[in-house]
């Protein structure tokens, strides 16, 4: 039930959210960093925790609503408080994170424990002052999203309007107005008339960072469809449509569902977007739709050994993969609590490792390599003794600093760059 | 021969995948089901495809009841997996391959035992004139039989025609129900839950099938996978 499953920065970085399959939301936010210690750089701590989502039950279909929480998503911060949207596989709630330092003191017909005063014992009127107390964070729910999804809710994604923000789910995706809870507007669907005639699923969605008009959504078919709010009321036609040929040497029982893509993400530039499935990275430029422009092989040693991963359900493990701050970084993750990042300017990359034995405070981390048959070196591991129940699925990036959040089935790892 | 064994071991297990997703908190996942039934439909083709090149091998052979049975399977038509070819083939084929010998690797006599009483709802069931299945892909063989021995019903555009208009609202009406209750064992597919949980049960029971080792006496015939494939991802 602490598995963690979604990890998310905010805007400025200040703030890191985790979700967790027991529908439980944990916000760590980053020490102010002091110059007593000007080697110690800020730490997260635990800031706040609430329970987001409840198991449901939804009665008419006979079905049990799970809790996990699938997606959070920050909103700019506009003022004192902070501000997120988190969504299990049915609804979405905003919430609202504010603190509380103060607090009213001298009030005329309670006493401080909050119980009611005789009034025939109030001989004199009081106005209540505010008295410093200690901090305390409170989160409260101020918009429920729920009742307009009939699948599961895979993505949610804030517009740059910061009015609007869209969810979407394995066949359609609807546009809500942060203000409004008991309408949204559908923008795409893809269901088919005959169910039978259902040959993709959407996968994920995300809005252009800049451009309030313009959001992509990738399928289960590998395919992500770039659409245009202008055109129509319905974005059913896509304005662009990305798809790589698919290479006739790697057919395998298992080659539709490996190029299912499981995560999309743009660029901070919004120039690209980043496209993950089971065994690949692709960078794709926006004005070319006939094939990525880069592609990286983050655990190609596995496509020998789909069946066995099919046989233990690790082929349906959804990853998801990040852009660092200046685009110039990817990173996603693999089995064996290793995660992998790649350099799109060098073109080296290199594998990490999560795990407690290797990170005691301050240590580095070191570069991991898997052994692909032939000699096995010192220090290296054998694809054969990869934990595939070890997985890294979600990874963060702080939005400006090369801090990394990295999430290790119930543990919740963040890394920094070395401090001289 | 071995692709042949690996296809099988692969579609028994995809449909123990997919029975086990129905039980599973949250609901059934549409994309699980649907990439299930994908590797269903691939390891499907492949033994199919891998089944008659060893029964065009055979038919060199002086065997007329293979000869008649190559014959009676058209040229697969997995390739278009939504069509509703290959469960009718393989059903008329089927009583053609009562006359083999038990011990070829088919499917098909376990398959003719036991769908004798799902055959005549299934056969017609694939034509165009199908409903729009929601929870309706593998109706009751009782019901089904009930509402499908009108002739005029397994012609395609039986519906379109106006034929039936009420049997279709009764099956609208079953839809519905279908929609509302696509998990349980009395949900939308009570047939289906029916037919996995005999056909099945011994190899549910023991849990998925490891090794390369065919299933004895408990291997899925292709007419029922196809249904069932449709079954799921039609939900």
């Amino acid at each position: 039930a602490d598995i963690i499953s979604t990890v998310e920065f905010n805007h400025t970085g200040e703030l890191l959210a985790t979700g967790d399959k027991g529908g439980r939301v944990v916000i760590f936010q980053r020490e102010q960093e002091s110059k007593n210690q000007p080697h110690r750089r800020g730490e997260y701590n635990v800031y706040s925790t609430f329970q987001s989502h409840e198991p449901e039950f939804d009665y008419l279909k006979s079905l049990e609503i799970e809790e996990k929480i699938n997606k959070i998503r920050w909103l700019p911060q506009q003022n004192a408080a902070y501000f997120l949207l988190s969504t299990n596989d049915k609804t979405v709630k905003l919430w609202k994170v504010s603190e509380r330092d103060k607090r009213p003191e001298g009030y005329n017909l309670k006493d401080e424990d909050g119980r009611l005063r005789d009034p025939s014992m109030i001989t004199m009127l009081r106005v209540p002052v505010l008295r410093p107390m200690d901090l305390m964070v409170e989160a409260t729910p101020r918009r429920v999203f729920a009742n307009a999804h009939t699948y599961h809710i895979n993505s949610i994604s804030v517009n740059s309007d910061y009015e609007t923000y869209m969810s979407a789910d394995d066949l359609r995706i609807n546009l809500w107005n942060f203000e409004i809870t008991n309408q949204s507007f559908n923008i795409v669907d893809i269901k088919p008339a005959n169910m039978e005639e259902l040959t993709e699923v959407i996968t994920a969605a995300e809005f252009h960072p800049h451009h309030c008009n313009t959001f992509v959504y990738s399928s289960s078919k590998g395919t992500i469809r770039l659409c245009d709010m202008r055109a129509s009321a319905l974005c059913d036609r896509h304005s662009k449509f990305f798809e790589e040929p698919e290479d006739p040497s790697n057919r395998s029982f298992f080659s539709e569902i490996i190029s299912s893509i499981s995560d999309v993400k743009f660029s901070h530039s919004g120039r690209y977007i980043m496209t993950r499935d089971y065994l690949t990275v692709k960078v794709w430029d926006l004005n070319m739709e006939n094939r990525p422009i880069e592609t990286y092989q983050v655990h190609d040693y596995l496509r020998s050994k789909l069946c066995s991963l099919y046989e233990n359900d690790c082929i349906f493990d959804k990853f998801e993969c990040v852009w660092n701050g200046s685009d110039s970084v990817i990173m996603t993750g693999s089995y064996n609590n290793f995660f992998r990042m790649f350099d799109r300017n060098t073109k080296r990359d290199v594998t990490l490792e999560a795990s407690r034995e290797n990170s005691k405070p301050r240590a580095i981390l070191k570069p991991r390599k898997v052994c692909v048959g032939g000699k096995r070196r010192k220090d290296e591991i054998s694809v054969d003794s990869l934990d595939f129940s070890k997985k890294i699925l979600h990874t963060a990036w702080h939005p400006s600093e090369n801090i990394i959040a990295v999430a290790a089935t119930n543990n919740l790892y963040i890394f920094q760059d070395k401090v001289n | 021969m071995e692709v042949q064994k690996e296809a099988q071991r692969i579609m028994t297990l995809s449909v123990w995948k997919m029975y086990n997703s129905r039980l599973q908190r949250g609901g059934l996942r549409l994309h699980r089901s649907l990439q299930l039934s994908l590797v269903m439909r691939s390891a499907r083709e492949v033994y199919l495809s891998a089944k008659l090149e060893e029964d065009e091998e055979g038919r060199l052979g002086p065997q007329p009841c293979l000869g008649e049975e190559g014959a009676g399977q058209p040229p697969l038509q997995p390739a278009a997996a939504a069509s509703p070819g290959p469960p009718a083939p393989e059903e008329r084929a089927a009583p053609a391959d009562r006359g083999n010998a038990p011990g070829a690797v088919d499917p098909e006599p376990m398959e003719t035992q036991d769908s004798s009483g799902d055959a005549p709802p299934a056969a017609p069931a694939p034509g165009a004139g199908r409903r729009p299945a929601r929870g309706v892909s593998l109706p009751p063989p009782a019901k089904a039989s009930r509402k499908r021995r009108s002739s005029s019903l397994d012609k395609p555009g039986a519906a379109e025609a106006g034929l039936v208009p009420t049997k279709k609202a009764r099956l609208e009406a079953e839809e519905e129900e279908g929609e509302r209750q696509p998990q349980g064992q009395d949900g939308p597919f009570p047939s289906l839950a029916k037919v996995l949980q005999t056909r099945f049960s011994g190899m549910l029971r023991g849990g998925p099938p490891k090794g390369p080792e065919p299933t004895p006496g408990c291997r899925p015939g292709d007419g029922v996978l196809s249904i069932l494939v449709r079954a799921v991802v039609a939900f």
